[in-house]
C-alpha cells in the first residue's frame, strides 16, 4: 500500500536523500557504462563490433555454458551434503560446520594456485595417474575451471539449503508416509517443493558468481575466451578514454545477471509455500558402514576445500629466496613483514572495511525501515536500486566508478573515499537483505503503541525499532565486514598508491610469484575475517549464517 | 577491547602511517615485480628521506591507460617501465626529461627526444626445467624448438597482452621467417601473462618457457637446481625498458629527484643484485655482481623497434591465425 507523501514527518525527506545517494553511486556509474557501449566520440558502436567479433561472441557462449555446468555440479554436491548434515549425525560431522567459513576466507587466487599444484601438468595427482599410464586432460580450460569453481562455490548452495532442510517440518513428511507414500517418494513429493526455492536461489547465486568470476578465470582460462577475461582485457587495451568494448561486455554481463535475477523472482512468486514454524527433524545418528561412508564422503569434500588453507598456513612460515620456496625450513620473517616492515595493507584493510561496514549497516538499517515500514512513492525505487549491485560483477562496478568519478564534478580518484565506496556499494545488498528480513517480523502495532504513547517517530525508531533489529544488524555487519575485507575485483580497479588492501597485496605478490609473502598476507587476511566471526558467534551468540 | 577503542586504535595506526609534516609524496606506476619496487623505494628512502614513494602496480598496458584516463586529474609521477612499442603509444601523457644520469646511458638505447629514459635491457632466454625434459635433449637454438616432439612443452606469453611475448615472437618472425614461426606456433602453449610463463616452468607445468632473463633468473638464484637459462646460439633478442616522467606530475621537483635516484648507478646496481635487471647504463659490470654473462658474450639478433611497433596489428593478426592453426 502506497500512501501519498506526508511532508510533515521526516520519512519522505529521508527517502529522497537516500534516493539521491543511491542514484549517484549506483545508477549514475551504471548509466555511464551503458551509454559508453554505444560509442564514444568517433569510436564505433560496441554492439555492431561485438557481432563481428568471434572471440567476444564465443566468450559469451563459453561463460553461459561454464556457469550452467558449475551451477549443476555445485547443486549435486551442495544439496546432498546439506541433506546429510541436516538430517543425520555421523562421525566427522563437526568439521562440516567449518564449511561456510571456508568460502568466505580463502582468496580465489590462492585456491586456483593450490589446485594447479595438485592437478596441473606437473601436479601431484597428475603425476600419480601418469605413472599408471593415465593422462588427465589439461587443467587449463574447461577441466580446471569447472573443478576449481565447483569446489569454491558449492558451499553457497550448501549454506542456502541447509537452513531450509533443517527448518522443514517433518510432520508433513510423516503425514505423507502415513497416507501410504513411500519414504523416498514422500521426500520428493513433499519436501522438494518446499526446499526448492532456496536451492534455486542459491544455484542462481552460483550462476551469477561464475559469470562475474575474475581471479580463477584469469589464472585457468588460458586460451578459452570467457566474458570476465575479455572484459578485463578490453579495459586494459581501451583504458578510460574511449571505454566502448569494455562497456559493451560489461553490459552483456549485467543483462545476463539481471535476467537470472528476474527468473529467480518469477520462480519464487510462482510456487510459494508458507510453512508455519514447524518441528524440524532431529538429526538421526547413522552408524555402521553406511555412516562411515557418508561421513567419509562428506569429510572428503570438506578436506579438499580446506587444502588451500593448509598451503597458506604452511607457506606463511616457510623460508623463501625470491620465488623459490624452501619447504621444510621455517621462519617468522614473512610475518614480520606483514606486521612490522610493511603493515600498510593491513591497516588499510581494517580502515576501509571498517568504514564500509559502519556506513553500510547504518544506511541499510534506515533504508530498509523506510522500505518496509514507511512506504511512499519513492521507497520501491530504493528497494530496486539498492539491489542492483547484486547484478554487477566487481569488474563492472570498478569500471563504472572509475569512469564516473575520475574527474568532473566529483573527482574521487586517488582518495580513500573511492576505496570505501567500492566496498560499500558492492556489499550493500547483504546488509539490506538482513535488515529487511527482520523488519517483516516486527509487528507495526509495537511501533504504533510507542507513537500513540507520545514518542515522536524518530525517537521511536531509535528506541523501539532499532533494538529489535539488533541481532539482524549484527549479522549484517559481520557479513558486510567479511565480504568487504575479501573484496578484490572492484577495489583493484580503483586503488591508488599507498592504498592497497590485504587482498590487493596478495594479488600483487602472487603476480610477482612471491608465494611466501603472499601466504603471510593471506593468512593475516583470513585471521582478520575469522576473528570477528568467532567473537560474534561464541561471545555474542550471533547467528551469522541464518539465511531466513 | 570494545568497538570504539578498536576503531580509534586503527585510526591512530593509519594516521601514524601516513602523516609527517613536510614529507613529499611521489607515486610510481610500475609494472615491475614487487622486489624491484622495494629496492627503488629503499634507495629513495636512503637518498631523499623527505620523499615518500608510493607505488601502484599492474600490467604496463593497464597503468598507461590509467595515466591517460587520469590526464585531467594527474595522480602518478613516474611510470616504470615498458618496451619501446608500448610506451610509444602514450607519448602524450609524458614530458621530456633529461636526467643528469642520461650521460652514462649509451646513445643507441635512448628514446628520441628523451621523452622516455631507458632503465634496463631485457634479454630473451629459454628457461628450461631439466626435470621436465624427459628424453628430449636440452635445446640450444630456436630451430631446435621447431621439432614436433616439443608440442605442448613450451610456453610463451600472449603477444597481444605481454611485451615479453611480443618481443619473442616478433624476433622469431624476423630471424626465421613466418614458416618457422608457424611451426613454433604448433608447439607452444600461450599463457595470458608473462609471470605465468616463469611460474609454469618452475612448477614443472612446461619444460621450456620463452622469458626475459631478469624474470627467469630468480629461480636459479633461489636455488631451484633443475632450472637453467639458455641463450640461443643462433642469436637472441633484446629490448630496452623505458621509464618516463608523467606530464604535470603532482610531485614536481620531488618527482624529478626520485626519477634521478631510480636511474642512478647505485639504484641500478641494487636492482641488478635484487631483481637481476641488466642496467642500461654502460658503467656497471654485470658479471662481477651477479652470475649472468656480460652483454658482449651474448649473441644478439638486431631488431628494429620502430618496425616492430608500426607493424604490430598486422603481426598480431597473422600470429593469431598461426596459433589457431597450430592448436589443431
Amino acid at each position: 500500500m502506497i500512501k501519498a507523501l506526508d511532508l510533515r514527518t521526516p520519512w519522505p525527506w529521508l527517502s529522497l536523500a537516500a534516493l539521491v545517494v543511491l542514484i549517484t553511486f549506483i545508477l549514475y556509474p551504471l548509466v555511464n557504462i551503458l551509454t559508453a557501449s554505444f560509442g564514444v566520440g568517433d569510436v564505433e558502436n560496441g554492439w555492431s563490433r561485438l557481432l563481428t567479433d568471434p572471440r567476444g561472441l564465443s566468450a559469451i557462449v563459453n561463460t553461459l555454458i561454464l556457469a550452467a555446468i558449475v551451477t549443476c555440479t555445485c547443486v549435486l554436491i551442495g544439496v546432498p551434503l546439506a541433506y546429510v548434515t541436516a538430517r543425520y549425525r555421523f562421525f566427522g560431522k563437526s568439521i562440516i560446520a567449518l564449511l561456510p567459513l571456508i568460502t568466505l576466507v580463502i582468496p580465489e587466487v590462492i585456491s586456483a594456485q593450490t589446485w594447479l599444484m595438485a592437478l596441473g601438468n606437473n601436479g601431484l595427482i597428475t603425476r600419480f595417474f601418469r605413472d599408471f599410464g593415465i593422462h588427465l586432460p589439461s587443467f587449463y580450460g574447461w577441466f580446471g575451471l569447472i573443478t576449481v569453481m565447483t569446489f569454491v562455490y558449492y558451499t553457497y548452495v550448501y549454506i542456502g539449503t541447509v537452513a531450509s532442510i533443517s527448518g522443514f517440518d517433518v510432520h508433513l513428511e510423516e503425514a505423507a508416509q502415513s497416507l501410504g507414500t513411500s519414504p523416498a517418494r514422500s521426500r520428493i513429493k513433499v519436501m522438494l517443493p518446499v526446499i526448492l526455492p532456496s536451492i534455486l536461489a542459491s544455484a542462481l547465486l552460483v550462476f551469477t558468481m561464475v559469470v562475474g568470476n575474475f581471479a580463477i578465470s584469469m589464472i585457468l582460462s588460458n586460451q578459452l575466451p570467457l566474458l570476465s577475461v575479455v572484459t578485463y582485457q578490453a579495459a586494459v587495451s581501451e583504458g578510460g578514454a574511449a571505454p566502448v568494448m569494455q562497456s559493451t561486455f560489461a553490459t552483456v554481463s549485467v543483462v545476463m545477471v539481471m535476467l537470472i535475477l528476474f527468473f529467480n523472482r518469477w520462480i519464487v512468486s510462482r510456487g510459494r509455500f508458507e510453512i508455519a514454524q514447524g518441528r524440524g527433524a532431529r538429526p538421526q545418528p547413522i552408524t555402521g558402514w553406511k555412516g562411515a561412508a557418508i561421513g567419509l564422503a562428506a569429510s572428503f569434500i570438506v578436506v579438499v576445500s580446506l587444502v588451500p588453507l593448509a598451503v597458506i598456513a604452511v607457506g606463511a612460515f616457510t623460508v623463501s629466496r625470491g620465488p623459490v620456496m624452501q619447504w621444510g625450513n621455517w621462519t617468522l620473517a614473512n610475518m614480520e613483514r606483514v606486521f612490522v616492515t610493511a603493515p600498510q595493507p593491513l591497516v588499510n584493510s581494517l580502515i576501509y572495511a571498517g568504514a564500509a561496514t559502519l556506513i553500510g549497516v547504518a544506511f541499510s538499517a534506515v533504508v530498509s525501515y523506510l522500505i518496509i515500514k514507511k512506504r511512499n512513492a519513492v521507497t520501491p525505487w530504493l528497494d530496486y536500486i539498492s539491489s542492483v549491485p547484486l547484478a554487477l560483477s566487481g569488474t563492472v562496478l570498478g569500471i563504472g566508478l572509475v569512469v564516473s568519478f575520475n574527474a568532473g564534478w566529483l573527482p574521487l580518484t586517488g582518495t580513500a573515499t573511492i576505496m570505501v565506496l567500492a566496498l560499500l556499494v558492492r556489499r550493500l545488498p547483504f546488509g539490506m537483505r538482513s535488515a529487511q528480513a527482520t523488519l517483516y517480523n516486527i509487528p507495526n502495532s509495537i511501533e504504533e503503541a510507542s507513537i500513540s504513547l507520545g514518542s515522536p517517530p524518530l525517537r521511536t525508531f531509535f528506541k523501539v525499532v532499532l533494538p529489535m533489529m539488533g541481532p539482524a544488524i549484527a549479522s549484517a555487519a559481520i557479513l558486510t565486514w567479511t565480504t568487504s575485507v575479501s573484496e578484490l575485483s572492484a577495489s583493484i580497479l580503483v586503488y591508488s598508491g599507498g592504498r592497497e588492501t590485504l587482498t590487493i597485496q596478495v594479488f600483487r605478490l602472487i603476480g610477482s610469484n612471491l608465494m611466501a609473502y603472499a601466504s603471510a598476507y593471506g593468512l593475516v587476511l583470513i585471521a582478520v575475517i575469522l576473528i570477528p566471526i568467532v567473537v560474534a558467534t561464541k561471545v555474542f551468540k550471533v547467528d551469522v549464517f541464518a539465511s531466513k | 577491547m570494545n568497538m570504539k577503542t578498536l576503531i580509534s586504535a586503527v585510526m591512530l595506526a593509519g594516521l601514524a602511517g601516513t602523516a609527517s609534516a613536510d614529507e613529499k609524496t611521489v607515486t610510481l606506476y610500475s609494472s615491475n615485480p614487487e622486489q624491484a619496487i622495494e629496492a627503488v623505494a629503499g634507495a629513495v628512502k636512503d637518498k631523499a628521506s623527505d620523499i615518500k614513494l608510493n607505488s601502484i602496480t599492474g600490467g604496463s598496458g593497464v597503468l598507461l591507460r590509467r595515466l591517460e584516463a587520469e590526464a585531467a586529474n594527474v595522480q602518478g609521477d613516474i611510470f616504470w617501465s615498458s618496451s619501446f612499442n608500448t610506451v610509444g603509444a602514450f607519448e602524450g601523457v609524458f614530458q621530456a626529461y633529461e636526467s643528469p644520469e642520461l650521460a652514462s646511458i649509451p646513445e643507441k638505447l635512448r628514446y628520441p627526444g628523451n621523452l622516455f629514459t631507458p632503465s634496463n635491457v631485457h634479454v630473451v632466454v629459454l628457461m628450461v626445467n631439466e626435470n621436465q625434459l624427459g628424453d628430449l635433449p636440452k635445446p640450444k637454438t630456436w630451430t631446435d624448438l621447431l621439432d614436433p616432439k616439443w608440442k605442448g612443452k613450451i610456453v610463451v606469453a600472449d603477444p597481444a597482452n605481454s611485451s615479453t611475448g611480443y618481443t619473442v615472437l616478433w624476433g622469431v618472425h624476423k630471424m626465421l621467417g613466418d614458416d618457422k614461426l608457424k611451426q613454433l606456433a604448433a608447439n607452444v602453449a600461450v599463457s595470458s601473462s608473462s609471470s605465468a610463463v616463469q611460474n609454469g616452468v618452475a612448477m614443472g607445468e612446461y619444460a621450456v618457457g620463452l622469458a626475459f632473463e631478469a624474470n627467469a633468473y630468480p629461480y636459479v638464484d633461489g636455488g631451484q637446481e633443475e632450472i637453467k637459462l639458455i641463450y640461443p646460439e643462433d642469436g637472441t633478442f633484446i629490448t630496452a625498458d623505458f621509464a618516463g616522467l608523467v606530464k604535470g606530475a603532482p610531485g614536481g621537483d620531488a618527482a624529478k629527484k626520485a626519477f634521478d635516484i631510480l636511474m642512478s648507478k647505485e639504484t641500478q646496481t641494487e636492482l641488478l643484485k635484487t631483481s637481476f635487471r641488466r642496467p642500461s647504463r654502460g658503467d656497471i659490470e654485470v658479471s662481477k655482481i651477479v652470475k649472468l654473462p656480460e652483454m658482449s658474450a651474448i649473441k644478439v639478433f638486431d631488431i628494429d623497434e620502430k618496425e616492430a611497433a608500426t607493424q604490430r596489428n598486422a603481426f598480431l593478426d597473422s600470429w593469431r591465425s598461426f596459433a589457431a592453426a597450430g592448436a589443431k
